[in-house]
């Protein structure tokens, strides 16, 4: 019983260290769903800590490809991410009629984004410091780099 | 060690583990239970400005639209747009599109101007007045064509349009007259009411709407 015990503390240790580091940015969380005939339903919830591990894995080829697709983007989207950061609870813009509800805001530190349409729904959620690591990955990777 | 204390210490270790590796549930919990708090809170940080515009519309289809933008926000995002004649947080302006009239010295004649009215239309079609009242600049316009009437007020503090043509020639400096706007206390900027819209764009502390 003590052998088992002992091996129990460090395997729940181990998972409870792993989860923590894991989650400790949050989730990011892409649901799509299109109700009509060949509509796309995509559902993913990936650990945010994980993009900058993931980031690592990328070819400087898709880097720099990306990187020149989004040349002008880039400058904005980081001084928008920045500037969010310091409003982590803010709704931003609200569109509203009888059947369609779109939402922009930031909640929690995480960018939400929520579109509520007769034919479709999407809701992402991403956390506000996983964007601009990967905004600083474009820009490290453009061609003034 | 007894074998007392040993079944006690594997005991506690198990219940350790077990709390250990149920305390994410709890904290998840606590998580989702925290917006109902957060939502609460109305009014950000003292020192930050929030533009609010918001449109009402009461035909069939009832459209709302809510947009808050922190001042701050826009002041460092707009230098980083560099587009068509958006460039450093400044809109190019052509003379083509101002038929020739002389916005710097009109602006300047305004500013110099002592509070008064320049311009009163009363016709059975519309009302129009534009003023310079307590360093603001007024325009109010009363549409009474349709038998729904319709109202138009815009009302800009002097500081803001003296910002706004600050920088060089034919420029319009967004980032400056954000700024001054960003100085200015709780006011409406814009209101617009007709039989079916009702459009507001005003200034103040809160971060959501009411």
């Amino acid at each position: 019983m003590m052998l088992l015990a002992k091996a129990a503390l460090g395997l729940g240790g181990t998972i409870v260290l792993a989860g923590a580091y894991t989650m400790r940015e949050g989730v990011i969380r892409v649901d799509v769903d299109e109700f009509r005939s060949g509509g796309s339903h995509v559902h993913m919830w990936v650990p945010a800590a994980a993009v900058p591990m993931a980031m690592h894995l990328v070819p400087d080829k898709h880097w720099r490809h990306a990187s020149e697709q989004a040349r002008e983007a880039i400058p904005i989207l980081h001084a928008i991410v920045k500037e969010l950061k310091k409003y982590p609870d803010a709704d931003f813009v609200e569109v509203m009629d009888h059947d369609q509800h779109v939402r922009i805001r930031t909640h929690d530190g995480k960018l939400q984004i929520d579109v509520d349409a007769p034919d479709e729904k999407v809701h992402v959620l991403c956390p506000l410091s996983t964007i601009e690591d990967v905004t600083i990955q474009l820009e490290e990777h453009g061609p003034a780099a | 060690m007894s074998d007392r204390y040993r079944t006690l210490f594997a005991k506690t270790a198990l219940i350790t583990t077990t709390a250990l590796l149920l305390s994410p549930l709890g904290a998840f919990a606590q998580a989702t239970a925290a917006p109902a708090s957060s939502s609460q809170s109305t009014t950000s940080a003292s020192k930050d400005r929030w533009l609010h515009v918001r449109v009402i519309s009461s035909d069939a289809k009832g459209e709302t639209v809510r947009v808050n933008v922190p001042l701050e926000l826009a002041e460092k995002v707009l230098p980083a747009i560099h587009q068509d004649r958006i460039h450093d947080g400044k809109v190019k302006i052509d003379n083509a599109h101002m038929n020739d009239v002389d916005l710097r010295a009109l602006v300047d004649a305004i500013r110099t101007t002592k509070d008064g009215e320049f311009v009163t239309v009363q016709s059975n079609d519309c009302d129009v007045r534009v003023a310079k009242q307590n360093n603001h600049l007024i325009v109010h316009v009363l549409d009474k064509q349709n038998s729904k009437k319709s109202e138009v007020e815009v009302k800009v503090p002097m500081k803001v349009i003296d910002a706004l043509f600050s920088a060089g020639k034919d420029e319009l400096d967004l980032v400056a007259a954000l700024h001054a706007l960003s100085a200015q206390g709780d006011t409406e900027l814009v209101s617009v009411k007709d039989h079916e819209n009702t459009v507001r764009v005003w200034l103040d502390s809160k971060n959501v709407t009411d």
